[in-house]
């Protein structure tokens, strides 16, 4: 076969799967029009997955009847005229292809009637061809039905997923837009049955808990304006409390100028913002939007649309990471006990199975606290120490109830917030008065000699003695008591596990394990006085919710909670 | 068992057998104090396995016999009673011990005796004499530097060390040692050594504080245990087994510095960084500086927190070589410095990670040796 140019036809199917990747993609695009059409009423109608239907329904501006068919010739749009305005793109749209590729792949009804037209236009196109066209009445807006997607593209029909898979890109695409436009009402149904609906009341949060539920919904913290940050990034949206989190990072859905995007570095952003707040291995939930002049960022990168590029991408994720950090550790609660005492296993959180929020009314405190509501710094109230259980836990009262402290996780956090501050000065380091020499694996003791400086950094001097052994001379004057071999041992282990990671995380790798090594056991009889020191210590700390390793170090029982379980109401 | 005996002397014979006593033991017969009549006077003791204490009291003895009784009860109870003549008596049939005082009249529940561990008695003539005076001094000076963390067992313990007219006192736990040697009244025939758990030295200590007459030390001929006999009393307590490392070798020979300052200054100085040093490892820094033709050395003692604040205080200083900096544990040199005993204190540095040498000015026998701390930068 000689080479030979390709057939309009043909060409237009090729570029279609660029843009119309499955239905998801068609919704999305059909959206976005409805969107840039001002419309304030979307109504999304898929059948079987959006195979064999895909509706979208808006009362925006419409087409008016004269440039009907041009809306679906390639490259043709009303966004945008120029290259020049390729600069400062303010329109979901611009590129003038999604509409052409629809049709290339589908059968499609376009009906639509401009507002300031009387009468309607109803267009039908297959494969890209017009085959119908007549005037018809309707109310100013546009409707797109998009039937049996990929009919005349048979390799493409065969990739596409399961009806559930294709359901849920579709589903996620329309709440994508729900969050990000929430004063716009959105509707979706799938084959008849209503799905997700937005109530366009222009408050985020009502989506929010149309998307997440009404209890996660009101549990998310809103991030807070910061106006002194002098940067022209601008960071709103919602964060959940360390309590919340998933097995994934779905979670995280990030908006760029309203729209949004994939970004592994800006999602990382957000969950160093988490950073030992969450148990290993767990990802926040998140909804974020950024603002910037949109000559500072790329949206021209990908045909979705769904990567951007950064003119300073360093200063977004500082930004994202800082804002969404500061909202975390200065509203976060507590995690409640949850009463009675339930099994709980990843992705089941008890507190899911609390009353409906109309029931709260109910809730409200009968007793008057002991003790005024006053706060520690770090938004922890003041707690007096009642006694311990166990030789594990602390128990406290605090304003509002009973609070119940993990010694160990709670002593880890001081250590480690005390270990962060030391390591701008220095982290003290005590001699030992007979250097002691430590076998080590060959394969840990070179992972420790590559890391000796940052060890010395945290006050570990050690000397190679020959093969795998090391000489310490010095350890970090927490673990003074420790044995040196176990300590070194640890930290080899820390190294070992953190080897992928970059040097900073290694560094808090080793810091974490530590203050594990030092840090009182369960098991350790204390004091009043060791528990009362290292109850002030806690309240110090910027983030005493959460020991390093992300486990809470305390639970929270209300008085309201104890009255219920106590029967008194 | 039937006898009497004076207020006084029962309590005092208490407080002394009393700290013996094991109180959270899971033997209760640990938790009580045998009462024995004995050529007739009264023994006390009591034992926690580690160590045993022996008190005699005098007494008149009407009726022999022994009888186990809880100690704090007992001693709860004689400590309340009024200075006057105790009359006790043992009602076998019941393990009650009735007592009558003046007015008072208790009875407690007791134990039989039997089940109570023997506690070596010491037997013959043999054993090396110490000044009792110089043994409370020596053991208040190096006992505190003893290991108390189980990690190690042997730095948990004092080294005893007997040589011709010398016994050396040295204890140790990974981060200073202190080592004190007092002149013998008659030199030992054979040298030799045994490490003794820091505990029972300091209840040695403190039993010391009575005695006039020197303390007879003898070693059982199994090598398990050592004996200290004192007027009424006799302490025994287990060894710890094993070889204690070699202290002489950790002491520096020489220096480049040598800083002269008063002890109760120092002490008060570092008392004040602590206020400071608590908060983060217990850090303080010594920085000396060295004397012109007209003004002395001085060392400044500073401490700070990033949480608290911080504190400098200037003391006088006669140097001797190079100016330094060094950083220790507070902790540690309040430690040393409550016992050294003498109006000045010399502290001999080389570097600033190197260990430092405290020594008391104008007495040979003690040395203290600390490591230095640093921040890792």
């Amino acid at each position: 076969m000689g080479i030979r140019i390709l057939s309009p036809e043909v060409a237009s199917q090729i570029a279609a799967g660029e843009v119309v990747e499955r239905p998801a993609s068609v919704v999305k695009e059909l959206v976005e029009n409805s969107i840039d059409a001002d419309a304030r009423e979307i109504r999304v109608e898929v059948g079987q997955g959006g195979r064999r239907l895909i509706r979208v329904t808006d009362d925006g501006c419409g087409v008016p009847a004269a440039e009907a068919e041009l809306a679906f010739h390639r490259h043709s749009t009303s966004k945008l005229a120029s290259a020049e305005d390729l600069n400062h793109i303010t329109t979901l749209g611009f590129r003038g292809e999604a509409l052409a590729s629809i049709a290339a792949v589908s059968r499609v009804t376009f009906l639509t009637r401009a507002a300031e037209e009387e009468a309607g236009t109803l267009l039908r196109l297959e494969g890209g061809r017009v085959v119908a066209r007549r005037p018809v009445g309707r109310p100013p807006g546009t409707t797109v039905t998009v039937e049996d997607l990929f009919y005349n593209v048979p390799a493409r029909r065969k990739f596409l997923r399961s009806e559930a898979t294709e359901r849920r890109h579709i589903d996620a695409w329309v709440t994508r837009y729900a969050l990000a436009y929430p004063h716009l009402r959105f509707a979706l149904t799938h084959d008849g049955r209503e799905g997700f609906h937005s109530p366009g009341s222009g408050d985020l949060r009502d989506v929010l808990v149309a998307v997440h539920g009404v209890k996660t919904g009101a549990a998310l913290l809103e991030i807070p304006e910061d106006p002194g940050s002098g940067s022209s990034i601008r960071v709103r949206g919602f964060v959940g409390p360390p309590s919340l989190h998933r097995g994934d990072r779905g979670g995280i859905t990030l908006f760029v100028n309203g729209r949004w995007i994939q970004d592994a570095r800006l999602a990382y952003a957000v969950i160093q913002a988490y950073h030992t707040l969450l148990p290993t291995g767990r990802y926040p939930v998140a909804t974020i939007f950024i603002s910037l002049p949109p000559e500072e960022v790329d949206v021209n990168v990908h045909p979705a649309k769904a990567e951007v590029r950064f003119q300073d991408g360093n200063e977004v994720f500082r930004v994202v990471q800082r804002a969404v950090r500061r909202s975390v550790l200065e509203q976060a609660h507590i995690p409640a006990a949850s009463l009675p005492a339930s099994p709980t296993w990843p992705g089941f959180r008890p507190s899911d199975r609390r009353p409906p929020v109309w029931a709260a009314q109910a809730q409200e405190p009968a007793v008057q606290p002991a003790l005024p509501p006053r706060e520690a710094p770090s938004g922890m109230p003041l707690l007096r120490v009642v006694g311990q259980v166990g030789a594990a836990y602390i128990i406290a009262e605090g304003p509002d109830g009973l609070y119940l402290i993990d010694q160990h996780a709670a002593h880890e956090r001081v250590l480690y917030e005390r270990m962060m501050a030391q390591r701008e000065e220095g982290v003290p380091s005590q001699g030992l008065l007979e250097p002691e020499p430590v076998d080590l694996s060959p394969e840990t003791a070179g992972l420790v000699e590559a890391h000796r400086e940052s060890l010395r950094r945290l006050g570990f001097e050690l000397e190679p003695f020959g093969g795998s052994t090391f000489l310490v001379r010095a350890l970090p004057a927490v673990l003074a008591h420790a044995r040196a071999a176990e300590v070194l041992a640890d930290v080899a282990r820390a190294l070992q596990e953190g080897r992928s990671q970059v040097a900073e995380e290694t560094e808090q790798a080793v810091m974490r394990r530590v203050c594990k090594q030092a840090a009182v056991k369960a098991g350790q009889v204390l004091t009043r006085e060791e528990m009362e020191g290292l109850v002030q210590a806690l309240e110090r700390c910027a983030s005493p919710r959460t020991c390093p390793h992300g486990r809470p170090t305390m639970i929270h029982i209300s008085v309201a909670q104890l009255a219920r379980e106590f029967g008194r109401e | 068992m039937k006898v009497s005996c004076l207020q006084e002397n029962l309590a005092k014979g208490l407080s002394i057998v009393g700290r013996a006593v094991s109180p959270r033991s899971t033997l209760p017969i640990l938790s009580h104090v045998l009462l024995a009549t004995d050529g007739g006077r009264l023994r006390l003791s009591a034992t926690n396995l580690e160590i045993g204490i022996n008190c005699w009291i005098g007494a008149r003895v009407e009726e022999e016999g022994t009888i186990a009784v809880p100690a704090r009860t007992f001693i709860d109870l004689v400590n309340a009673l009024p200075p006057d003549r105790v009359d006790m008596e043992g009602v076998v049939r019941t393990m009650t011990l009735n007592l009558r005082c003046g007015r008072s009249e208790a009875n407690i529940k007791g134990m039989d005796a039997v089940e109570f561990p023997p506690i070596p008695m010491p037997e013959g003539e043999g054993g090396v004499r110490l000044d009792a005076e110089a043994l409370r001094t020596a053991i208040a000076q190096v006992a505190f530097a003893a290991a108390t963390d189980e990690a190690r067992p042997i730095l948990t313990g004092v080294l005893v060390q007997f040589e011709e007219d010398r016994v050396t006192l040295a204890a140790a736990d990974g981060y200073r040692l202190s080592v004190r040697s007092v002149p013998l009244p008659e030199p030992v025939g054979e040298p030799f050594s045994v490490i003794v758990p820091a505990r029972a030295m300091v209840e040695l200590g403190r039993i010391c504080a009575d005695q006039e007459e020197p303390v007879l030390t003898t070693v059982t001929p199994d090598h398990n245990r050592i004996l200290f006999q004192l007027t009424d009393v006799v302490l025994v307590s287990q060894l710890i087994p094993g070889n204690f490392p070699d202290y002489r070798q950790i002491i520096p020979r020489d220096r480049n510095t040598r800083t002269v300052v008063g002890t109760a200054d120092l002490l008060k100085a570092c008392r004040t960084a602590q206020i400071f040093a608590r908060d983060g490892a217990h850090i303080v820094q010594f920085h000396v500086h060295l004397g012109t033709d007209l003004e002395p050395g001085r060392l400044v003692v500073s401490a700070t927190s990033a949480e608290t604040g911080d504190d400098v205080t200037q003391l006088d200083a006669s140097v001797e070589g190079e100016p330094i900096e060094i950083a220790f544990n507070v902790k540690y040199l309040i430690d040393v410095l409550s016992v050294l005993g003498t109006p000045q204190v010399a502290l001999d540095t080389t570097s600033s990670s190197s260990p430092g040498v405290l020594r008391p000015v104008g007495e040979e026998d003690f040395i203290h040796v600390v490591m230095p701390m640093h921040l890792g930068r």
